[in-house]
């Protein structure tokens, strides 16, 4: 079926896509913003462990489900590719309902440093990797930044931290409280002549822009809101996208492949409601689906132009996949470190993240989410614990309250062969070709993650813990929660996929706005880069869209 | 089959309701058995206590039904191991000795221990996820952690 045309057809209702779908329909353009998952609400999930977005033991709370989904993936040393579903960790699923990873992640609320944009002129790439600077610095994303945190709403404590570079505007909100942990903690990293301060969290400390200040339950992470504080774009940038009248959002609706014309531009959206297939014309095609999802789209997108698929002429897209190699430490403490509050996570430093003595790069360190008890009692044991029986239940009742974890999302350095393919004799339940992910990470980065681990460790110990014991990433690497990089932002079209503005380079009307056009990752958490990126990109897509309207 | 032999069921065998969704008694007794094991009661509660079973039955027959040949395939062949090695069948071993063997088949010295290790983590699973999936009974786990209240639990299902 042939629909009426619109202006833009954004693909994925998520980090980038909802605040995409804002800025374009606030600019007047007619929008079909198209959702493979469902409008969820907290109701529906609760705060239920074994199905949340980090434990998936008993399926995925938030999509995809194991029914309609695979990926093959290939991981550390394998050779072969292993059929992974959507549940199994290896799969590395963010989510897929509107609000995309923000609808259920954590909330923590980073800006990248200024030599996050700069990796390869800061410390040169070590071999086997393709390391490189973006072509955008600190400067340009500055105020776009700041438009996120204003408008979707960020509680912090402007320079707090000394290494943040400046910022032209403070936080909307004052931070959210430490915790019980977060104090401990804090006098012993000022003892250690650190710089801790309360991590920016994309949540509401007080009422804010028509939603309340957070409650302080301590189950951020994995789940929905309650409380509609946690600020994800499904609550904020895609309602909003919708009450202008001109966005329309179609959830369930699975894209299946860009169209495109004699000269290469799209033309149109191939998508799938329910078995339907269904065809919308349009102007111009914003790629918003996730660092696994959105290469597939294009590589998927086959025509007479676009041979090997949209914008791999130069063979660049699904390259250089990343996430983080995530590295920290847990202590033991002879008195009650739980309070029970929310978000949990909330104490920092940056004195980490460079300037490290033979490393390249390193990591914001920070205290953990809550463990929930499952999780607890399968991945928070000392070397040589027993797993079952009499000791496993003792260490259950009596260490729980007593424990507190330092992790650091070690930025990766990205390797070319770390890949999203696609695989023409696998298919989804739509007959979509589906993912192919290889990840073997960096062995610079399992030295980092060493390096991390001990200052987390030494964290622990001034802090007062008896027992301390690190954990290093491994090998295997997927991209996973924090996937980024495979649509390599650039200006030499051979060596990316997309330019400065995020616009594909062989097309003028095919863009990806979402974790993709990562060039590196950061030491931190992405979501609040790519929400500021997306602003920034929409910026132009505004102008250079209305430039061919014109 | 005719209604007429439908409705001609002796009345004890209409009202015992089965027990298990999809474990046979027999099976269950080597599951309630192993679970037991795996989390001891103390002072608190054990798997046993808070029907760590009944979780494992009802998932079995729902998002962990691709484990279900591997039960059925694994549970005697376990209880096997155990008649061989000790004499007894596990269900009628007492609880030290039957952890004495476990012990063997988690380090490898006795064949077993993948299935073993699955059956832990499906343990760990039931007694310490929502009482709503069949295994916490009570918040058995919470309560022992001294968290129910932060896990919102204040009394019937959640
Ligand atoms: C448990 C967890 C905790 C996290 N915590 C944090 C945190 O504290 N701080 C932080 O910065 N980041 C965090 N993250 C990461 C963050 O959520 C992601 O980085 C971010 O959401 C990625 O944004 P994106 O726009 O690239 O993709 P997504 O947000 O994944 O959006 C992509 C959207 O596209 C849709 N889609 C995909 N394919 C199609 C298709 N073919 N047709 C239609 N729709 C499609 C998907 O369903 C999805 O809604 C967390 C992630 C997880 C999983």
């Amino acid at each position: 079926m042939r629909l009426d045309p619109v202006d833009a057809v954004v693909i994925g209702a998520g980090a980038g896509g909802g605040v995409v779908a804002k800025e374009l329909a606030g600019a007047g353009f007619r929008v079909a913003l198209l959702e493979r998952g469902r409008l969820q609400k907290y109701s529906e999930t609760g705060h239920d462990e074994l199905r949340s977005q980090r434990t998936t033991v008993l399926g995925n709370a938030f999509g995809p489900d194991d029914e309609r989904h695979l990926r093959l993936v290939r991981l550390g040393d394998d050779n072969e590719f292993r059929e992974t579903l959507p549940s199994e960790g290896s799969y590395g699923n963010v989510a897929a309902c509107v609000g995309g990873g923000t609808f259920s992640f954590g909330a923590m609320a980073w800006r990248f440093l200024e030599k996050d944009f700069r990796m390869r002129s800061t410390y040169g790439a070590p071999e086997g990797s393709t390391l490189e600077d973006w072509p955008i610095a600190y400067a340009d994303l500055e105020p776009f930044y700041s438009k996120a945190e204003w408008e979707i709403g960020v509680s912090g404590k402007a320079g707090a931290n000394p290494f943040e570079p400046p910022r032209s505007k403070p936080y909307p909100m004052p931070a959210l409280p430490y915790s019980k942990e977060g104090s401990v903690l804090l006098t012993a990293a000022q003892r250690l002549q650190w710089h801790p301060f309360p991590i920016p969290m994309l949540i509401n400390s007080v009422a804010y822009r028509g939603r309340p200040g957070c409650i302080r339950c301590p189950h951020c992470v994995g789940f929905a809101c309650e409380s509609h504080s946690k600020s994800s774009t499904a609550v904020t940038v895609i309602p909003e996208a919708v009450k202008t009248g001109l966005c329309d959002l179609r959830t369930e609706c699975v894209a299946k492949e860009i169209l495109t014309d004699g000269r290469g531009n799209a033309s149109a959206v191939a998508y799938f409601q329910g078995s339907e297939l269904r065809e919308q014309p349009c102007r111009f095609v914003v790629v918003s689906a996730s660092a696994t999802e959105s290469p597939r789209l294009l590589l998927n997108s086959k025509s007479r132009l676009h041979a090997r698929g949209l914008g791999n002429n130069s063979d660049w897209v699904g390259r250089n996949l990343q996430g983080h190699a995530y590295s920290g430490a847990y202590g033991l403490f002879p008195q009650d470190l739980f309070d029970g509050l929310g978000p949990a996570a909330c104490i920092a430093v940056c004195d980490f993240n460079h300037g490290n003595p033979g490393l390249r790069g390193g990591a914001r360190m920070a205290n953990e989410f809550i463990r929930l008890p499952y999780l607890f009692a399968r991945s928070v044991r000392p070397p040589g614990a027993p797993r079952w029986g009499l000791a496993h239940k003792q260490f259950q009742r009596d260490r729980y309250k007593r424990c507190a974890g330092i992790k650091g999302p070690v930025q990766e350095m990205p390797v070319f062969t770390n890949r999203v393919e696609v695989e023409e004799n696998r298919k989804d339940h739509w007959g979509i070709p589906v993912a192919k992910i290889t990840g073997k990470r960096h062995p610079h980065d399992i030295e980092i993650g060493r390096f991390i681990a001990g200052r987390a460790a030494q964290w622990l110990e001034e802090a007062g813990a008896e027992q301390v014991w690190t954990t290093v990433a491994g090998k295997g690497s997927t991209g996973g929660q924090h996937q980024a990089g495979t649509c390599r932002m650039g200006n030499d079209p051979k060596t990316s996929v997309v330019d400065r503005t995020c616009r594909v380079h062989q097309t003028d009307n095919v863009y990806v706005v979402d974790g993709s056009v990562h060039v590196t990752n950061g030491g931190f958490n992405p979501a609040l880069t790519i929400l500021a990126t997306a602003y920034w990109a929409s910026h132009h897509i505004v102008s250079q869209q209305r430039k061919a309207q014109a | 089959m005719k209604r007429r032999s439908f409705v001609a069921l002796p009345a004890t065998a209409a009202l015992a309701a089965p027990k298990y969704k999809t474990l046979t008694e027999a099976e269950a007794a080597i599951v309630i058995a192993l679970t037991e094991a795996i989390i001891p009661a103390d002072k608190d509660p054990g798997a046993k206590e808070a029907g760590v079973v009944q979780f494992i039955d009802t998932q079995l027959a729902g998002p962990l039904k691709r484990y279900r040949p591997r039960y059925r395939r694994e549970l005697p062949i376990i209880d096997e191991a155990c008649r061989a090695a000790t004499g007894k069948p596990l269900a009628l071993l007492q609880l030290s000795e039957r952890t004495a063997f476990l012990e063997q088949v988690d380090k490898g010295e006795i064949a077993g221990g993948p299935f073993f290790q699955l059956i832990v983590d499906h343990t760990m699973q039931g007694f310490y996820g929502a009482p709503k999936h069949g295994g916490n009974r009570d918040a058995a786990s919470w309560k022992m952690m001294g968290i129910e209240k932060a896990m919102g639990y204040h009394g019937g299902h959640r």
